[in-house]
């Protein structure tokens, strides 16, 4: 009776623990069915008696768990399938078949509780209402979240305040430049203090000073409230200033679920080393000590194997002409372009 | 609850007003419109001639209250829900923690009673300078029968609005079934342009199966009082039946579509 008991016990916290983390996705798929028109007048005509239905994978086996408080960065190039796992995280679609919950709900249900504890911020949509003011879409926010008074006006204060919007509040949605629309629009979706935060893309299109302020605000905001965020961007700078961990997806698949600096050790085996020549050479006597990425008198770039790397830049000090040396790593940028494009580094 | 429909309420309206050019227009055409079909049915008339079993009073009375119908029953917004779900603008309503239907007939409320307002002045301007009388029941029972049936069919003609326009979940192209639905069913069959009964009995006859005159004609011909208490009885009951009808059918095609939704963009 006591084993039974301490087994019942073993897989209720077992399940707890499961449930623990705030995300939780596991094998998720999602496929979408898109019609193929044939270009042209005769195309769309044939299309309305025979229409060609063609499956494309989204999202192909994706499984990741968030706890509560961590600020994930989601990378992938267009059409990898990260705006399709939020849109199935945030309940807006239907997924095929997996498993997913979010702060232990089903998404899909789209619960009441579970809206009012989420927001999703798409960075090429928007949610303000076009034609009025940004302040009457965070009044009509108040009331459809059911914030009550105090909490919104400190929240409404406070936002506007870190986000310096005091003086576009009132002015049509439709005339404010993208950068203050875009930080209207995190405000409108943080009012009702968001337990989850998914961005999409929150900076695209933002110039460069813009970007920083909002990456500023995005770190604030994480760290102040406890909150989970997991951000999307084509911009490198975003998530490596924001995100510890981050998640690497293409065609619909996981690539990557680790620490940034991982990344690197994991997918690149090689290191830099550019060196500045004090005479011009022959270059084909540089090839070797590694394979030259770059000549162009006097700067040279090698890529060398990384345990070989000491190596190489001592051989290069004794037997060449030096003027200055450097070793790094290859930038995270170039890795990941790699990664999508297949390419071995070397 | 109530709270956030009076603000949906008022968000619509605020919309409207930072476009009034864009409403004026809409409600001139729809002044014109009024007025071109009061002329002409006014011009068939000679001196105490009855037409069609329409005395002149009856069918001016009839004119207006379509005029009066078209702004409390036909307005909808509700037809913008396929263009949200085509360019996946439903996306943000479907974020929002408030039921997609409510909000959706909260809209059309606000555009309703909007409309109302202006159709008023434009019924009475007609009415001045045409001269025209306006005829009201004598029994009160009328009234009522006016007024439940006039209920029925604002949710009659929203549930089958939003059922057509979330078709858009499986069509890519509503605008065909907008213009059908929009153009000869409602507007004829419903019985906007003219009375549905000067039509060849056996063609009345199997309109009546329709939902459609059940949202103008019918509540019409109860105000004038050419339906008999147990006609009334059967309209309300097709008129109910319809509701239920497009109400089950509307969570269904939305259960189902929903699920086809792709939330495109972004």
């Amino acid at each position: 009776m006591v084993a039974y008991k301490a087994k019942k016990l073993y897989h209720v916290s077992s399940f707890l623990r499961f449930m623990d983390s705030v995300i939780n996705v596991s094998n998720l798929r999602k496929t979408y069915q898109v019609s193929k028109t044939e270009p042209g007048f005769l195309g769309s005509i044939k299309s309305l008696v025979n229409r060609k239905f063609e499956e494309v994978k989204a999202v192909d086996g994706v499984s990741l768990k968030i706890n509560e408080g961590e600020l994930v960065g989601f990378i992938g190039p267009n059409g990898a399938g990260k705006t399709t796992t939020l849109k199935c995280l945030s309940g807006l679609l239907h997924y095929d078949t997996g498993f997913v919950s979010v702060l232990g709900f089903n998404p899909w249900e789209r619960k009441d509780e579970f809206l009012k504890q989420i927001a999703l911020v798409m960075g090429q949509k928007n949610q303000l209402w076009w034609d009025l003011p940004p302040i009457e879409t965070f009044n009509l926010n108040k009331v459809i979240y059911e914030i009550p008074e105090k909490e919104y006006k400190n929240n409404l204060e406070e936002l506007v305040t870190l986000l310096e919007v005091q003086d576009v509040i009132n002015i049509q949605t439709r005339k404010l430049s993208l950068g203050q629309r875009m930080k209207c629009e995190l405000i409108a979706s943080l009012l009702h203090s968001p337990k989850v935060l998914f961005l999409d893309e929150p900076t695209i299109g933002l110039d460069v000073v813009s970007q920083k302020k909002l990456r500023d605000f995005i770190r604030a905001y994480n760290q102040k409230n406890k909150s989970t965020i997991i951000l999307t961007s084509h911009y490198m700078d975003d998530v490596k200033e924001l995100c510890k961990r981050i998640i690497i997806i293409d065609k619909g698949r996981l690539l990557f679920d680790g620490k940034l600096e991982e990344i690197t050790a994991r997918f690149a085996d090689h290191k830099i080393i550019s060196v500045v020549l004090a005479k011009d050479i022959d270059p084909k006597k540089l090839e070797k000590i590694g394979k030259v990425r770059e000549y162009s008198f006097p700067k040279v770039v090698f890529f060398v194997k990384r345990e070989v790397a000491s190596m190489a830049a001592s051989e290069l000090l004794q037997h060449f002409p030096i003027a200055d040396l450097n070793i790094e790593e290859v930038p995270i940028e170039d890795i990941i372009r790699e990664v999508f494009t297949g390419k071995n580094l070397a | 609850m109530i709270k956030k429909y009076v603000h949906i309420f008022k968000i619509t309206f605020e919309e409207y007003f930072a476009y009034r050019l864009n409403f004026f227009l809409w409600r001139f055409r729809s002044f014109v419109s009024f007025f071109a079909l009061v002329i002409f049915w006014l011009a068939v008339y000679g001196p105490g001639e009855n037409v069609f079993g329409y005395e002149r009073s009856q069918m001016a009375t009839y004119l207006i209250g379509v005029a009066f119908l078209r702004s409390l029953v036909l307005a909808s917004r509700s037809f913008e829900i396929s263009r949200h779900i085509r360019q996946g603008e439903l996306s943000r309503y479907l974020l929002w923690p408030i039921g997609i239907k409510s909000f959706w007939f909260g809209r059309d409320l606000a555009d309703k009673s909007i409309n109302l307002v202006f159709a008023f002045f434009e019924i009475g301007l007609v009415m001045l300078t045409l001269k025209l009388n306006f005829y009201f029941p004598e029994k009160s029972i009328y009234y009522l029968i006016f007024f439940v049936l006039i209920l029925l069919s604002i949710l009659l003609y929203y549930f089958l609005s939003f059922s057509i326009s979330i078709l858009a979940f499986w069509t890519e192209d509503v605008w065909a079934t907008r213009w059908l639905l929009g153009i000869i069913f409602l507007e004829f069959l419903s019985g906007a342009f003219f009375p549905l009964d000067i039509l060849p009995s056996w063609a009345s006859r199997i309109i009546y199966f329709t939902p459609f005159p059940y949202l103008v004609f019918f509540p019409l011909k109860v105000w004038l009082g050419q339906v008999t208490a147990a006609d009334s009885i059967r309209v309300l009951f097709i008129c109910f039946f319809w509701l239920v009808f497009f109400f089950v059918l509307s969570n269904y095609l939305w259960k189902k579509g929903f699920k086809k939704y792709g939330a495109y963009g972004g």
